[in-house]
């Protein structure tokens, strides 16, 4: 009997602080009260509640975007209470993260989908009521409020241009693919052939899909520099790539006599910015991160201003030597 | 340990924890559901228990439409550890059978004949591999990585690395409810049943139990070992095309990347349920339980506002804890 005891006692303890130890621990809620103590709900406490799902927190870019939305939210904190689950990139789980949120009765979901097919769970949402605020990645269809994300087809093309300039409109750019079938991957590589197309000098080597890896670029670029094929510049779909392609030229034996150019996508990590600074990176192009201006469009849906347009666009910027102080001093929430 | 100590010498626990460990998953669960109702959103709708979101009819309706893919795969995984075996390509082939189920319903195919022809498709996979580790006497643990790398890959090649989307609502009723519960839900209580009675009513299911217990003593018995193995997997296999054509529903879409990591998930459900991972005792009526029991901790989590990764760490806890509970029974 004893031993019962002790089982049910350690069992029960884990549970409860496993479920209390949300707020000191990892919790993302920005308002106290899911303690066991203070039950948080729809109706203690009278804020409205904002909920996120948040597609994954793994890559930097993502780690950026939640440590901005997280601080927007904080200096909201006397408006709305705001909570916040990510789902490792896999739509069955986010969908399922969502349909739970939702039992919480939230006024305004983010979401920033993972894959289009979250869109049932969000239209779901939409027909409920609440307001849905898509960030990053759309979905098809219309039941949402507002789609704030960025333009890769713009970035694309305005990183192709620059390379094409950078290079007198003249040699080989070696692109390095990030996931495959995803839009950005996509985007990013048709708006920089539009642009390339514009200057008949300018060749293109499709490289491998490197899933916007740093580690699988290395390895990319490493096997690429043995076949000692030409090339003067390396376009990589997101900067996390461009490092791993530059680290690979760095480290190689044999390597072409002028040093190519290395530009990026995303801007989003003080490292990439560091190695512009030193000459290693030739230039990377922001991806706006969609939280601080969902965070902002929520406060405003609170408060009974709709947005008035379906889709806001947030504007890329060019990062190189110029301006990298500058772009640093302007962004303080970079990723490490 | 202090504790073995006590199985060893206490009379009343020597008898208690035998009860305890069969049920060891449902003990889990009551204690998970004692906390839910201290510690949840509070919620004036009706038809809530407590006045808790986590007692719910919406939330009912939600436990059990998540619980329907993950429950089918660890019905599938049940069997195959219950051979001695272990399958780590359940993720990638549900990938694979989500991708033809798509493809299929895109393509207009009529909804019986997919379902059909990926049930098929399901159970072909899982008896080939069964009859590969028969024939091979390679480990399960090797041939069903092999089958996790060739598996996914066959995938992304099947569906030329994109997702498939298009599909009508073809096979949207999976997810409408019926009585109050998806009928997702209603297909994983019925697979439940039914592996249920296979195992306990089937001379089938004692072999399975005959051949995880001791392949050897088994074989000496005149148990056809490999033909039993076979049956197990094609059982895991057919499981594995259930999980995908309901994930389909859900989703309702096809990717090539989908279920990665979720053999492991259906491994835990078992686990937690009192299935020993060296093959020979577990049900599958403890896996349900062990998987609602996953649900419910991660949507307990949720409401809490507690992060997935925090709730990732004590899943892990809580794997170890049902496993040494479940040794501590067995040395006894």
């Amino acid at each position: 009997m004893k031993l019962g005891l002790w089982a049910c006692s350690a069992f029960a303890a884990i549970m409860i602080v496993g479920c209390g130890s949300g707020d000191s621990g990892g919790s993302t809620s920005t308002t106290p009260g899911t303690t066991a103590e203070k039950p948080a709900g729809t109706t203690a406490g009278n804020l409205p509640l904002v909920v996120f799902s948040q597609a994954n927190s793994a890559d930097p870019w993502r780690q950026q975007f939640d440590a901005e939305t997280k601080a927007a939210a904080e200096a909201n904190k006397s408006a709305f209470k705001f909570e916040e689950q990510a789902a490792e990139d896999d739509p069955n789980k986010q969908i399922s993260q969502i349909d739970t949120l939702m039992l919480e009765s939230p006024k305004v979901l983010l979401v920033s989908p993972a894959e289009m097919s979250v869109r049932t769970a969000i239209e779901k949402a939409f027909d409920k009521g609440t307001s849905v605020i898509l960030l990053d990645r759309g979905i098809p269809g219309d039941k949402y409020t507002v789609h704030i994300g960025g333009d890769n087809v713009e970035i694309g093309k305005q990183a192709g241009e620059y390379i094409a300039k950078r290079l007198n409109g003249k040699g080989i750019v070696l692109m390095i693919q990030g996931k495959g079938g995803a839009d950005a991957t996509n985007d990013r590589r048709e708006g920089a052939m539009a642009a390339f197309k514009k200057f008949p000098g300018i060749s293109v080597i499709q490289g491998d899909d490197c899933k916007y890896q740093r580690q699988a670029a290395q390895s990319y670029m490493e096997t690429f520099l043995q076949t000692g094929k030409p090339f003067d510049a390396v376009y990589a779909h997101n900067d996390e790539m461009a490092i791993g392609a530059y680290q690979a030229y760095d480290h190689a034996a044999t390597k072409p006599k002028t040093k190519p150019i290395f530009v990026g996508v995303d801007g989003c990590q003080q490292e990439v910015v560091q190695m512009i600074k030193d000459g290693k990176l030739d230039a990377t192009f922001r991806y706006p991160d969609p939280g601080p201006k969902g965070i902002e469009v929520a406060a405003e849906i609170l408060k009974g201003n709709k947005p008035k347009d379906k889709k806001i666009i947030l504007p890329t910027e060019l990062v190189d030597k110029s301006n990298a102080d500058k772009y640093l001093a302007a962004h303080p929430g970079l990723a490490k | 340990m202090a504790i073995d100590k006590v199985v060893r010498s206490g009379g009343a626990v020597r008898k208690i924890f035998p009860i305890l460990q069969k049920y060891q998953g449902l003990v889990g669960l009551v204690l998970l559901l004692l906390v839910a109702l201290f510690d949840t959103p509070h919620t004036d709708a009706p038809g809530a228990l407590f006045h808790s979101v986590f007692f719910s009819v919406g939330n009912l309706r939600n436990v059990l439409g998540q619980l329907a893919v993950p429950g089918c795969l660890a019905i599938g995984a049940t069997f195959v550890i219950l051979v001695g075996g272990i399958d780590l390509s359940a993720g990638s082939a549900m990938g694979l059978l989500n991708c033809i189920c798509a493809t299929w319903l895109v393509h207009g195919a009529s909804t019986p004949l997919t379902i059909a022809y990926v049930l098929f498709i399901g159970t072909l996979i899982g008896s080939v591999l069964g009859a590969i580790i028969g024939f091979t006497k390679l480990q399960p643990f090797v041939v069903t990585l092999a089958g996790m790398v060739s598996l996914r890959g066959i995938a992304f090649v099947y569906t030329n690395n994109a997702n498939i989307s298009g599909m009508k609502d073809q096979i949207a009723f999976f997810e409408s409810p019926w009585l109050g519960i998806p009928i997702a839900g209603w297909i994983l209580l019925l697979a439940t049943a039914a592996g249920t009675v296979i195992l306990a009513k089937t001379v089938f299911g004692r072999r399975v139990y005959a051949l995880g217990g001791n392949s050897e003593a088994a074989r000496y018995a005149g148990v056809p070992v490999d033909r039993v193995r076979i049956g197990a997997f094609a059982i895991n296999g057919f499981c594995i095309a259930l999980a995908a054509i309901l994930f389909t529903a859900r989703n309702s879409n096809g990717q090539p990347s989908a279920g990665m990591g979720y053999e492991l998930d259906a491994i835990t459900a078992a686990v937690v349920g009192g299935t020993a991972l060296v093959g020979g005792y577990g049900n599958v009526v403890g896996t349900f339980v062990g998987a609602l029991f996953i649900v419910c901790l991660n949507v307990l989590l949720i409401l809490d506002g507690v992060s997935y990764y925090v709730g990732q760490g004590w899943k892990g806890v809580i794997i170890l804890l049902a496993v040494y509970l479940q040794n501590l029974g067995r040395r006894v």
